[in-house]
């Protein structure tokens, strides 16, 4: 089976400066085994394994460079027919990932966020 | 000329069904539903697949029309399958209770015929219903080999996540002007990454491994900055490569698949016949209860599958007095027996050998009290049946049945089987089933 890379650009949250960012990493379909990486501008990258949230830092801390999500999907059970992940920033939806496994069935998911002010 | 429309469609359906990139393979075909028509042979349910959806298509060669157009169908669905539960790998592996396992492997089947012959041999419709569910039993082996797998790849899904990520903002962010500043700006998140993943002991071999990956960099397409995709791809394959991931992958997939140990299928599966062919005329008229325990061995066994089998099954004897004049049937059955399956690639061959204990108590008068006496008759009899089964595709198997059956309600010594099945599974969507503009 193909191992697939995705890429989604171009993605944009707006949050004031002070305002703590947390980014929720949700594997929605079934049997999934995964490690997600997020290097944010300066110091203050983290991870996340399998699903699971975890604080990026304040607005303010966020601007300029774009930040890169890095996460890394493998599907492991034959009655799952796609590979589903969803990406909140402060439980608001920002990517919802989707492919079927007949295209691939372990996959790298890359996101590029910007932080502008509101 | 039905014929050759007939062989025309079934030398396409490989064709499309290929084109729709299916995934598992399928299994051939073994629902209650459909065993306890008589439309498949066996008295053995091989465990189910692990489709959603499946299909099965009957064709029995040896009618008398010389068509082989199937008129009997089955159909087997598992519901629990079709949403998404968010489960991880090991919830799915170890459910918490028995209550989800019997919730997730629940299927419910459906067959049917129009060529139910009563003992006139005039043909009515039946339709069968089965349900069935599969429990299995872990054991330390066994968690020991999901462990070693799950941190495996855990480990390198981390080291990989990191470097890409890294690796995608310095280029995002124009943070290195060519492959050589960019390369030498990875070195340390590479050996960083090996390093503390506890993949490799010493920082000596974490930094050969990084050395390693920048020399094999130079043969990779170069980093075009204003196109960084390619070059960036090829090196994350080279990481992959090194790393192994993709063999540590495929065999956790592989094991997931066979796990070895002990499985237990439970099955329930009842016929109603409708002999004036109509609905609001009809007889439950055989039902049956499977308890199928499975052994799969491991290592260089683990093509050997040892299936057990005790089925019960209960015969209406008011409806067979009624429909079968003159024909002997016995009230209650019990079949036991062994199946020996092996699989190679393709394709798998399995022995069923079962036997059969029937008794039926009948009414033989009244005691010089006027209490009612019966007397019990009882038989045995014995199923030897070899079955021979091959996938077309991932989605289509082809099976073929010869043997010897027990003997049946009607012409009890037609016991030969000869029978080709064909099953379809329908478990996954295809590429055109999702909107990729969402």
């Amino acid at each position: 089976m193909m191992h697939k890379i995705y890429r989604y650009r171009n993605l944009s949250f707006k949050v004031p400066d002070e305002t703590e960012v947390l980014l929720m990493v949700e594997f929605i379909s079934d049997g999934n085994l995964g490690h997600t990486a997020i290097n944010v501008p300066g110091s203050g990258d983290s991870e996340i394994e399998n699903s699971g949230s975890v604080n990026i830092g304040i607005g303010s801390n966020l601007r300029g460079d774009k930040t890169t999500v890095s996460t890394e999907v493998a599907n492991l059970i034959p009655q799952e027919d796609e590979i589903r992940v969803a990406y909140r920033l402060n439980g608001q939806l920002i990517k919802e990932h989707v492919n079927l496994k007949s295209e691939a069935d372990k996959v790298k998911i890359i996101l590029y966020i910007k932080f502008p002010e509101p | 000329m039905k014929l050759n429309i007939v062989c025309f469609l079934l030398a396409l359906l490989p064709v499309w069904l290929t084109a729709q990139e299916k995934l598992s393979k399928l299994l051939p075909p073994s629902s209650p539903a459909s065993g306890i028509l008589g439309l498949q042979p066996t008295t053995v349910l091989a465990p189910k697949s692990y489709q959603a959806l499946e299909t099965a298509l009957f064709s029995n060669f040896n009618n008398n029309s010389g068509s082989i157009v199937p008129n009997d169908f089955a159909l087997e669905f598992t519901p629990y399958w079709t949403q998404n539960h968010s489960l991880s790998v090991d919830e799915y592996l170890y459910p918490k209770s028995s209550i989800d396992q019997v919730i997730r492997n629940s299927s419910f089947s459906i067959a049917s015929t129009q060529s139910f012959l009563l003992g006139d041999s005039t043909l009515s419709n039946a339709l069968a219903f089965g349900y069935r569910t599969t429990f299995y039993f872990g054991n330390n082996k066994d968690r020991e080999a999901v462990e070693l797998f799950t941190s495996q790849l855990s480990m390198d899904q981390k080291v990989e996540s990191k470097i890409v990520s890294e690796a995608e903002y310095l280029i995002e962010n124009k943070k290195t002007a060519n492959q050589k500043e960019f390369m030498a700006a990875i070195r340390n998140t590479i050996i960083n990454a090996v390093y503390e993943s506890g993949k490799y002991g010493r920082l000596k071999e974490a930094e050969e491994f990084a050395e390693d990956i920048l020399a094999k960099s130079a043969l990779i397409p170069p980093l075009d900055t204003a196109a960084p995709d390619p070059f960036l791809d090829s090196l994350y394959s080279l990481i992959g490569q090194k790393l192994s991931t993709e063999i540590v992958f495929n065999q956790f997939k592989t094991y997931v698949l066979e796990r070895y140990g002990f499985s237990l299928d439970v099955a329930y599966a009842g016929v109603l016949n409708f002999p004036a062919n109509k609905f609001e005329s009809s007889y439950i008229v055989r039902q049956s209860f499977w308890v199928t325990p499975t052994y799969r061995f491991k290592d260089k066994l683990g093509f050997l599958k040892v299936m057990g089998v005790i089925r019960y099954e209960w015969y209406n004897t008011g409806y067979y007095n009624s429909y079968f004049n003159g024909v002997k049937t016995y009230e209650n059955n019990l079949d036991y027996g062994l199946s020996v399956a092996g699989e190679f690639m393709k394709f798998s061959l399995s022995i069923e050998l079962v036997g059969r204990k029937s008794h039926s108590e009948l009414p033989a008068g009244n005691d010089a009290e006027g209490n009612a006496l019966y007397r019990k008759e009882q038989n045995t009899d014995f199923q030897y049946i070899a079955s021979f089964n091959y996938n077309l595709t991932d989605q289509v198997v082809l099976s073929y049945s010869l043997g010897n059956r027990f003997e049946p309600v009607l012409n009890p010594h037609n016991t030969l089987v000869s029978l080709l099945m064909l099953n379809i599974g329908f478990g996954s969507p295809a590429k055109k089933d999702i909107d990729w503009e969402q």
